[in-house]
């Protein structure tokens, strides 16, 4: 009796040391963002004091109605990033899937070739493209332009799109697309009706992981699109707009670099278990 | 290839139908080509040439003298210049020594080539470990595991450019939280201008980047984790093994191959870093951080010039140097198996 006892709380004291010391890193992963989002809540003399503080002692909506009022660009960027991001993620979903589908079901000329050639530029660091792809949308006179930017990162994101959507497609019962097909089904009509739907979770993956390389991407917006506020992505935005404020007023690059990250982070609550699947399948084939 | 079928479009439609395999993947075909492949063949052809982008009429071929002007240029392969601190070491610096020594003792930084070799060198251990440990823990939290993995994976859907702007903040030398603690706690009357210092702006950027990709490495490890079989573990503890021996010699053998993919993958990224510098620290102080990727951006488009020629040469010969690093760590993990 006595024995059990100590056992168990030596087993309960064990688990509640390895809380605390999960808690205490979970912390230090969360608390920068924390402090950036009770910062943009505080006055600005407390902002300036040298006392550091944590929680603000007056709280004021000062920085965001001085964001509104004083950074112009801010309201194109965020309305870029969702339409590039949005766009790619709908592209790319759609045009990869559409070859994953072929690719999983269809013997065609040189169909081993062109999954070979997807699987080879997947090595290849994006990076080493850039020159080439400034000097293409340059000379189609994309650059600055959202449908652009968008071409870009769909092309970027295209091959690990087929690569998962493939693995996807091909678990689908062969039998289902025979029985469509005998029931007069075209193969057009038997993607929309039976490997959408089927494949959706997989769709779902890909497409989180779709949208966060495009909302986060820096290099490629940084080079394509940064002559205009018109044409500027949130990343770009928010570092030309921190070297423009820093010596000003950090109130408003705090606002303003909240509101850049919030809406991810809400995002990945929400829909986090396609995250970590997308994330995971993108890591182990990339 | 379990159920593809030999199914050709039916005969009875005519000519031009889209009910056929080469409609359905004619657009990726296209958008890939046109958009991924072709920029990335086309950097390779004007490697070999000399070629500014606004005079391109002057564009003439140099063959492989591009790729000489990489191996000459000081700016790229400059040796760092290493020398022992001169006064004595704090005893903060004596704690942090053995992270910091890359950074601590280089005096004179070297060119672009070794200040991404030191990146990477600081950075990769770091990755595997921190992560490594943090997934053990996770992993055993039982059903508040969810939770601390949900926790921990925050940072990581977030920018590097957002990032790279908050830790501005923390290292800032006069409002900054490191150096607030350091005068509070530590007692130290000014603080690092951590940033602004040669010798600490690289290991300060390696830091947040450690943070940075915490989550997404620690996920990969739990992954691999969960491959492994409690039972192993179990009966290990059974027969009298303690923890730290089940864990040296079951779970690390057994992590082995998710131990690869993690270092190789923090490895790649390593050998590209841009964002974090070319924000934070624009490639300085004096050339110290200065990463290839940063270079090669400024080369094309930051230094007057738009020498596409240069930069499309120091782009491939980046990534044949990655390629030939993953393929030498990939025959030597094979070989240790």
């Amino acid at each position: 009796m006595m024995a059990v006892t100590v056992d168990r709380v030596k087993r309960y004291s064990g688990r509640g040391l390895l809380y605390l010391v999960l808690a205490v890193i979970s912390a230090a992963s969360l608390l920068p963002f924390l402090w950036v989002i009770l910062s943009s809540l505080k006055p600005h003399d407390e902002l300036y004091s040298k006392q550091l503080t944590f929680l603000p002692h007056r709280y004021t909506l000062v920085n965001y109605t001085q964001m509104v009022e004083r950074m112009v660009g801010f309201g194109f960027y965020y309305r870029n990033s969702v339409l590039v991001s949005v766009g790619t993620v709908v592209l790319t979903l759609f045009v990869g899937s559409l070859a994953a589908y072929a690719l999983s079901r269809f013997r065609f000329k040189g169909d081993q070739a062109l999954f070979l050639i997807f699987l080879g530029t997947m090595m290849v660091p994006g990076e080493v493209g850039l020159i080439g792809q400034y000097e293409l949308l340059s000379s189609y006179k994309l650059l600055n332009t959202l449908t652009g930017l968008t071409l870009s990162y769909t092309a970027f994101n295209l091959a690990l799109t087929v690569f998962v959507m493939r693995s996807v497609f091909i678990a689908v019962p062969q039998e289902l697309l025979d029985a469509a097909r005998v029931d007069g089904c075209s193969w057009w009509e038997s993607y929309w009706q039976i490997m959408v739907p089927l494949g959706a979770s997989g769709l779902a993956a890909a497409g989180t992981l779709v949208f966060l390389s495009a909302w986060n991407e820096f290099i490629f917006a940084l080079t394509m699109n940064n002559w205009t506020d018109e044409a500027r992505t949130l990343p770009v935005g928010i570092q030309l707009l921190q070297g423009q404020w820093q010596h000003w007023d950090y109130g408003v690059l705090f606002s303003s670099v909240m509101l850049s990250f919030l809406p991810v982070i809400i995002l990945f609550l929400f829909l986090q278990k396609y995250f970590m699947r997308g994330l995971t399948a993108g890591a182990v084939k990339g | 290839m379990t159920t593809a079928t030999a199914q050709a479009p039916s005969g009875k439609r005519k000519g031009l139908s889209l009910d056929n395999p080469y409609a359905f993947i004619l657009p990726a075909v296209v958008l890939f080509g046109m958009f991924s492949l072709y920029p990335i063949l086309r950097s390779l052809y004007l490697s070999f040439f000399d070629y500014d982008f606004l005079r391109p009429e002057q564009m003439h071929f140099v063959g492989w003298g591009n790729y000489h002007e990489i191996l000459r240029d000081e700016r790229v392969m400059r040796w760092p210049g290493i020398v022992t601190p001169a006064k004595p070491l704090s005893i903060w610096e004596i704690i942090f020594y053995p992270f910091l020594t890359l950074g601590l003792t280089v005096n004179s930084p070297g060119g672009a080539f070794w200040n991404t070799i030191r990146f990477t060198i600081m950075y990769v251990p770091a990755a595997i470990i921190f992560p490594l440990l943090l997934a053990v823990m996770v992993d055993k939290a039982g059903r508040m595991s969810t939770l601390f993995r949900t926790l921990n994976f925050i940072p990581v859907v977030v920018s590097v450019a957002v990032i790279s702007i908050i830790w501005m903040w923390i290292y800032h030398p006069e409002y900054g939280v490191v150096n607030t603690l350091l005068r509070q706690m530590a007692g130290m009357k000014e603080g690092y201008n951590w940033l602004s210092d040669p010798k600490l702006a690289m290991p300060a950027v390696v830091a947040m980047c450690v943070w940075h990709g915490l989550g997404f490495n620690m996920l990969l490890f739990l992954v691999g984790l969960q491959r492994i079989s409690p039972e192993l573990h179990e009966a290990a503890l059974v027969d009298g093994a303690t923890g730290w021996q089940a864990f040296r010699g079951i779970t690390l053998p057994l992590l082995r191959p998710t131990i690869f993919l993690v270092g190789l993958l923090a490895m790649i990224g390593a050998l590209k870093v841009f964002g974090q510098m070319f924000i934070m620290t624009g490639g300085g102080p004096a050339d110290s951080t200065l990463s290839m990727v940063l270079y090669l951006y400024n080369i094309a488009f930051r230094y007057g010039k738009f020498r596409f020629g240069y930069a499309s040469a120091l782009a491939w010969a980046l990534a044949v140097f990655i390629f030939v690093v993953a393929l030498v760590s990939f025959r030597l993990s094979r070989e240790r198996e």
